[in-house]
Formats: structure tokens, sequence, C-alpha cells
């Protein structure tokens, strides 16, 4: 049997088969239905996932990645069971140097460890998709969040990949330069792939220095429309954002219910201006002028890191304040459109969850067209269900039209499956016959992302 | 019926030739490798027409190579195995700007300057600036940069979009117009870089950037290279958003000033430029200030009004027409190596070491941000022993990049010139990388022999 294999190859400290393991491997944060592995195995190095590998392509295990199961789309889920990959014993750092400001991680290493490690000499990591996850795992669903608009989405950062592939062979995609022009780049490839082609076995990343200066704002609007135009405008104007933000009415009387705040329920935008200090006071004083020249309101500035953490306090505890529901589920679309579409398509998200009549909210990284809904359901009321994931459907057909994509930053998994003809015609094609040259057998998480 | 009049059905019969003067500007690019003739040059004006022209290559078993503006530096489109050459010039409009979302999509025979001219008129420009006016779709192909890429990225991270017709005439599109996607596989990276050995490109959609309200440059003078790359690091530290930060060594600052007759000092140089607001400006002149200073730089000059600028760029532009200017006869060598910016200075003087020991003239001009740089070397092509001279230097610096974690090629791609370090480079991904050639041209009639040595 091919769990006796495992503990005899890698060690059986290696290998659980607890009841506690099973269930915590069997489901990330998404609503999609949990399954259990048949078993969890803990790697601590390239040669256990290479020997893991072996094993399963030999007796034809399905196997999936697991970071820390904070996935959205079910991509850790293992729906055909067989071994779950779990990476929290390589969590370490490879090779660190300031100096090019890289660093090589193993990929169980969350984003808050990683960015403690490098914060001290005065660098970051600047991807921020809000939950605290493996590195592994975001390279995987080619993460990104509320920095994007400025760094773009992890995939901009990597210089290397290690891989193991499907029949055990290791490769490294890429060097530790910062461009090259050799070969086909596969970094890009592997990155985003979701453990489909391969066990990403460490991670070589590009750094950037902590802006010496910080500002944060808040500022309202009457309407949905307007908060995403008068994002436009900051856009247009050339002011680099690190962070602009969308919050609607629904969603900060969510936050004031859950916290017991009183923030006004109004739509709201947050910035976050960084850099150089007198080009930060310059980017505020501009913004300014061109917000209140459209109409906001509540217009809130914080300098010290405290007042910060208040402004923007109510973006922050948001997904909180919906999961907080008792006895309900949420679900929510990942769209990321042209810029110039946002403001019709948060429009017409608005519609959709009003014509559900489930309670549902809009946020967005709307510097980079990317925007969530967060529509809560009660999976005992009958039709809820469907009806929050028509929601979902709807709104990423509509992205797909205008120009943009089912998913900004989440990734395909299981949820975003059925929209990979419509977004990718064709290319579809490529993909797949991609996938089938990489992973002939299918065992690399299997039944994900392409049907 | 035959491959050539067949192939003037399909378009027309003006724009399908075998002219000699149209075959040999055909054979060749700006580079020292040996030139060689296509059979047969054809002209399409949409996607369709280049579909047509790949299944009449299925069909007749024919290679098919694209041909950009023949700037390219390894060779990339020269025709080894003959065939059909798809010329891209009637594939040369801007076909909309879309201001708002900072995007343009463009035809592939569109050229750099070309389409800034068009996007000015919108306060936007394209930010990919490898010097040469090359097309777009040359550029996607060899996945171009240069000296803006420390700011704004390399022509991979500004390609949103790419029309691809495939080897069986299948079109695709690789993305979309979202700023970003986690659906599906990462086409886009794939096929940037390609050299035209997986598609070829009839559309493209860039990323495009608002023209910065205020533009600094200047040129820092220092005691040794060792200094200057220090100093440049302690920039990058700071996060400065520097837009350029180009290195030149002595000997080719006195090239460049005999040259564009100018009286730089004849020392390892800095010429920096930054964008940004004003206030931010003067901010990052004076923090930048400070941190040469601190690597003894001997000398600092700004400049910010825009005559007095562009005479300092045109003469970094000028170094490598100095060399060839000032060594009539010869052409020139460029190598591309780039590493961690941590190993460039020491890269640097084996380099300087390694054109010394060659006995060749050779100067060092680099994108010291990105941690590439270039040896222009001089050298008779007519001459096997200069050619073998400069494959010696190649082959040094190239093994002092990769056993540093660099890479052979930076930005000019690898063509014929760098295939034979693919497979130190890559080791057993070059083996992904066959596969995916394998899988996407199985009948390898996309120009052959390029990028990846399927034996």
């Amino acid at each position: 049997m091919f769990i006796s294999l495992l503990k005899e190859q890698i060690g059986s400290d290696k290998v659980s088969q607890s009841e506690s393991e099973l269930y915590r491997h069997s489901h990330d944060e998404s609503p999609h239905q949990a399954i259990e592995p048949k078993v969890v195995c803990f790697p601590e190095c390239s040669k256990d996932i290479e020997k893991i590998l072996n094993i399963a392509y030999t007796h034809n295990i399905p196997v999936t990645a697991f970071g820390i199961g904070s996935g959205l789309e079910g991509q850790a889920i293992p729906i055909q069971k067989g071994i779950s990959l779990n990476f929290e014993r390589m969590n370490n750092v490879v090779d660190f140097s300031p100096e090019d400001m890289t660093i090589t991680v193993q990929p169980g290493i969350t984003r808050l460890q990683l960015n403690k490690l490098v914060n001290r000499h005065g660098l970051m990591f600047p991807i921020d998709p809000g939950a605290d996850a493996t590195i592994g795992g975001m390279v995987a669903t080619n993460a990104s969040g509320t920095t994007a608009v400025r760094y773009g989405s992890i995939r901009n950062q990597l210089l290397d990949l290690e891989v193991v592939l499907a029949d055990g062979t290791v490769i490294h995609t890429g060097t530790h330069a910062k461009k090259s022009s050799s070969g086909y780049h596969l970094t890009g490839l592997f990155a985003g792939s979701e453990g489909t082609l391969g066990i990403i076995s460490e991670i070589t990343i590009q750094l950037h220095g902590i802006p010496e200066h910080t500002l944060m704002a808040r500022c309202t609007f009457e309407t949905l429309e307007a908060c995403a135009e008068a994002s436009q405008t900051i856009l247009l104007s050339g002011i680099p954002v690190m962070r602009m933000e969308l919050v609607d009415a629904t969603s900060i009387d969510q936050v004031n219910t859950y916290g017991g705040y009183d923030y006004p329920i109004k739509h709201t935008l947050f910035f976050e201006f960084a850099g150089m200090q007198a080009a930060v006071k310059e980017e505020l004083k501009l913004a300014k002028e061109l917000l209140h020249d459209l109409g906001c309101q509540d217009w809130e500035v914080a300098s010290d890191p405290k007042e910060q953490k208040e402004v923007w306090k109510s973006r922050h505890e948001l997904s909180y304040a919906y999961t907080h529901i008792q006895g309900t589920l949420d679900t929510g679309a990942d769209v990321c459109v042209p810029i110039s579409r946002v403001p019709e398509m948060i429009v017409y998200a608005r519609k959709l969850i009003e014509e559900s009549g489930l309670k549902g909210g809009i946020l967005g990284h709307i510097g980079d067209g990317n925007f969530h809904t967060i529509v809560i359901f009660d999976p005992k009321i009958e039709g809820e269900r469907e009806k929050a994931f028509y929601t979902n459907e709807a709104l990423a057909i509509r992205a797909i039209e205008v120009g943009g994509t089912c998913t900004g930053e989440h990734g395909v998994g299981l949820g975003k499956m059925q929209f990979q003809e419509a977004e990718h015609g064709a290319a579809v094609e490529i993909m797949k016959k991609t996938k089938q040259m990489l992973d002939p057998t299918g065992v690399l998480n299997p039944g994900k992302m392409f049907r | 019926m035959e491959l050539f009049e067949e192939l003037q059905q399909v378009l027309t019969p003006e724009r399908v030739t075998k002219n000699e003067t149209v075959l040999a500007q055909h054979s060749r690019d700006e580079s020292y490798h040996t030139p060689h003739l296509p059979d047969v040059v054809v002209f399409p004006e949409n996607a369709e027409e280049v579909s047509e022209v790949i299944k009449l290559a299925n069909t007749y078993q024919t290679p098919v190579v694209p041909f950009g503006l023949g700037s390219s530096l390894e060779g990339n489109m020269i025709p080894y195995e003959q065939g059909i050459m798809i010329d891209f010039s009637l594939m040369n409009k801007v076909l909309e700007v879309k201001a708002e979302d900072f995007l343009v999509t463009v035809q592939p025979g569109v050229t750099r300057t070309q389409l800034d001219k068009e996007l000015k008129k919108h306060g936007l420009f394209f930010s990919v600036d490898p010097g040469a006016d090359a097309t777009l779709g040359g550029m996607a192909a060899t996945n171009a940069s240069g000296t803006t890429s420390v700011k704004y990225g390399i022509m991979r991270d500004n390609v949103r979009d790419l029309e691809v017709v495939l080897a069986d005439g299948t079109i695709i599109h690789t993305g979309n117009l979202a700023a970003k996607s986690s659906s599906g596989y990462h086409l886009n990276g794939i096929f940037v870089g390609s050299e035209g050995t997986l598609g070829c490109f009839t559309e493209l959609t860039l990323k495009v950037y608002g023209i910065p309200e205020h533009t600094a440059a200047g040129r820092a003078a220092f005691n040794t290279v060792h200094d200057a790359v220090d100093a440049v690091i302690g920039i990058l530290q700071a996060g400065i958003p520097v837009a350029r930060v180009e290195l030149v060594d002595e000997h080719s600052m006195k090239q460049i000033n005999l040259y564009s007759e100018t009286d730089y000092k004849e020392v390892p140089t800095l010429f920096l430029e930054f964008h940004g607001n004003e206030a931010g400006l003067q901010q990052d002149v004076d923090f930048t200030r400070e941190i040469v200073n601190d690597y003894h730089c001997q000398e600092l000059s700004f400049e910010t009004d825009t005559a007095a600028r562009n005479r300092l760029w045109e003469a970094r532009h000028n170094a490598a027409y100095a060399y060839i200017h000032g060594n009539p006869g010869k052409k020139q060598m460029v190598t591309d190596v780039c590493l961690p910016i941590s190993e460039m200075a020491g890269a640097i003087k084996d380099a300087r070491e390694a054109i010394e020991a060659s006995g060749l003239v050779g100067g060092i001009v680099g994108h010291v941000g990105d941690g590439n740089y270039h040896i222009l070397l001089m050298i008779n092509v007519n001459d096997p022993t200069d050619i073998e001279k400069a494959n010696e230097v190649n082959e040094r610096i190239v093994d002092y990049a990769l056993i540093r974690g660099g890479t052979c090629t930076g930005e000019h791609g690898v063509g014929v010139g760098k295939q034979k370090y693919q497979e130190r480079e890559h080791g057993a991904a070059l083996n992904v990388m066959r596969k995916i050639k394998t899988a996407l041209d199985p009948k390898d009639l996309l120009n052959p022999g390029k990028v990846i040595d399927l034996d």
C-alpha cells in the first residue's frame, strides 16, 4: 500500500492519517464541499517531495498541495483524495541577499513571517492579499491584493521557482538575475498553476525598499459610480497610490454593527500614499483637491501609525464583519476589469445583489480594476446558495464580456472552472496541452482549473 | 500549384516576393551572425492572412520566420532553414488608444517611436526603450527591455494580451485587458520572449504610462566601478524611484567625448533619470546626492530643462555609435549577461580584464539597476581570429554570470548566439521548454533552430 511506502521512504513522522489532520486538510476558506485526503505528508525538503511524487506517480495517487488553507476557490481541497502535501515544515529562508533585495524561501513561510525577517533590513515584500497566506500558496494562485495597483501580482515579483515535476524531476524556472530573455518563461507559467503542473519547493522573490513615508486617507461619496469615477481621476492624474480601496455603504453598515463603530454609512474610498516624504505630501495635496472637486465628503487623513490603523479599520475588519453572522456562509466574486469599465460593473454588481434578495456588499481593489462581492447565504434555506452563486456567475460572465477576467487574484480552483472556455477561447486547448504534457497521468491536483 | 503561387493567391501577387534585394534585406539583423536568404518574403495585412500563410507552410512543410525590422542582435530571425519570411511592415497600425485604461492595442509592425508619437497626443508614453527603433512585435518576441526597466519593467511586464497565430493556423488570445488575472495558465509570459518559435504575434495590447509631470537627469562621476555600483545599490535600497540608471565605464566615456564632443570626466559614470512631481523630484535628487557622496562621487550634475537632458542622454545612447564611428570597417559584437546586482562590480572588472586579454577594442555600458551590462566589442567579421577572440570574451563573461546565478541574456534573446548556453543555464528545465515547443509546434515549422535546440 502506498502509505506504508511513504512512511518507509520519507519517515513515518512525516506521514499522518490522524482524524484531525485529515479534517484540517479537507477544506479551505471557501464554501466548496470539504473532502478529506487519504493521508497527509509533511515534507521537510525537496528530496522528500521528490520521493512522494515518485510514489504518487508510480501508484497513480493524486497529490494536492496545501499551504495554510486560506484559499477561496477550493484549490487545496483533495477532491480525488490521495495525498495532501503540507509545507509547514518547509518554512525556512534558504538565502537572503539584502544588497540584491532578493530572498529565497521555502513555500511554507507565511507573508507576515517573511516581512518580519526582511523589514529589519529596511526591505519589504509588498504583496498583501489580506490573509497571512503561505508564499507557496500565494505563488500557486498568483495572489495579489491591496497593493497590486503599484506592485502587480506575485507573479511580477518572482525571479525563480524550484519545482518538482510530476515525474520527480527538479527544475529551476529562472535565475537570480532581475530580468532574462533566455529560453521560455517558465516562472510565469508555474505561478498561478495551482499545483496542477508541479510542486513548488523553493521561491526567489524580489523585495522592495520600505517607503520613507506613508500617509493614509479616507473619504465618502453619495453613489458607487462617484466612487469609481473618483478613483479613476486619481489614476489618470498620475498619482502612484500604494493602495486604493472601495467599500460600499452596506459593508460599512455591517462593520459598524460588528465592531460597534459609527463610521458614516456611505460608499467609502480608502487611500494609502507611500514614497519619499516630499512626494507623498504633494500627492496627498493633489488627491485632496481632486476628490473635493468631485464632491467627496468626510475627508480624513492620518499620518501616524495609530491614526492610520483607525482610518483603515473599517476596511480591514470587513470580511470578519460578514463571516461573523451566525449560521451563514459567504461567497464572493473576484472579477477584474479594465479600469474604465469599473463604474458600470460595480453598479451591475449592486443590482445583482439586490435582485438576489440576499445580504451582500461590494469591496474592491479599485485601483487595479479588481473587486469582490460578499454575498451571505444560509445553507439551510432552500435556494439561497443557488441565488448567491448566481450573482457570482453573472458578474464573471459580464467581466469577461468587457475584456476582463473571472478571477483577478483568487484563482480558478473549482469555482471558476466553468468560465475558462468563455474567457480563454481557443487558448484553453493550449493550456490543456500544457497540463497533459507536464502531468500526463494527471496526479497533480486533479479536477482543478480545467474540465 | 507551387507554394509561391499559392501564397500569391492567398495574399496578392504584389505582397509576395522573391526579389533578390528584398530577400537580402531579410537575410540579416544587426548582429555579427552570418546572413542567410529566405525563399520568399510575404507582407500580410491581418491575422487571417498570417493564418493562411502558416497553413500553407504546413502543407508544404516549409519554415516560417517572422520579421520586424531586423534590429535584433542574436540572429533571432535569420532564416537559416530558408522558407517563408513574414514581414509585418504592412501591419503597422496603432489600433486603439484606451487612455482611461492606460492601454494601447497595436499591430506588431508598429515601431516604438511611432507609438510614442501617437501616445504623446494623449499625454501617455510607452516605457520600454531598448535604444533601437524596433517594432513592438519584435520587442515582444525577444522580451526586450533597456534603460527604463528599473522603474517600469521589461516588455513581459507590459504586455497585457497578444493575439497569436499558432503553428496550425489557429488564432488565440493569451491574456485580457484586466490589470491582473489568476485565470488559467499564464500564456502571455510564455509567448513573450519566444522569438517566433511558438507562434506569430498579430496584435499586442500594451500597458502605457502617463508622461511624468517632471523629469530630472543627472550624471555622477566615480573613482571606480565598484563605488558606482554600490551607489546604485544604495539608491535602490533607499526606495528612491529612479527611472533610469546607466553605467558607462571610463573607456566608453573617452569614446563618447570623442564622438559627441563633450568634455565629461573620463571615469566610471552613472547617468541617472528621475520622474515625478516637483517636490518629490527635488527630494529624490537631494537624497541621491547624499548617497553618491557616500561613495566618493567626484562630480554630480543635474539637468532639468529638456534640451540639456536630451543632450545628456544622447551622449549615453550614442555610446555604441561612438565605437562604430571610432573603428571604421568593424562590426559590433554585443554581449548581454545579467546577474544579481551585488555581483555587478566584480563582473565588470572581470569583463574589462577579458577585453584587455583579447586585445580587442571594447567598451562597457550597463543597465546597472537591473544588473544587465553589455560589452561593445569591435570586430572584423571577416577575420576568424577576431570572431574567435570575441567568442572567448563572451564565453568567459557568460560563465562568470551563470556561476553567480545570472543569465546569458538579459534582453537580446537567445536566437542562435546564446543557444549553446541554454543547457547550462536551464538544466532540466530545458526539457520542459523542449516539450512546450514540441507540443505547440510539432512539425518544427516556426523559426526552426532558434531558442530551443530540439536535438
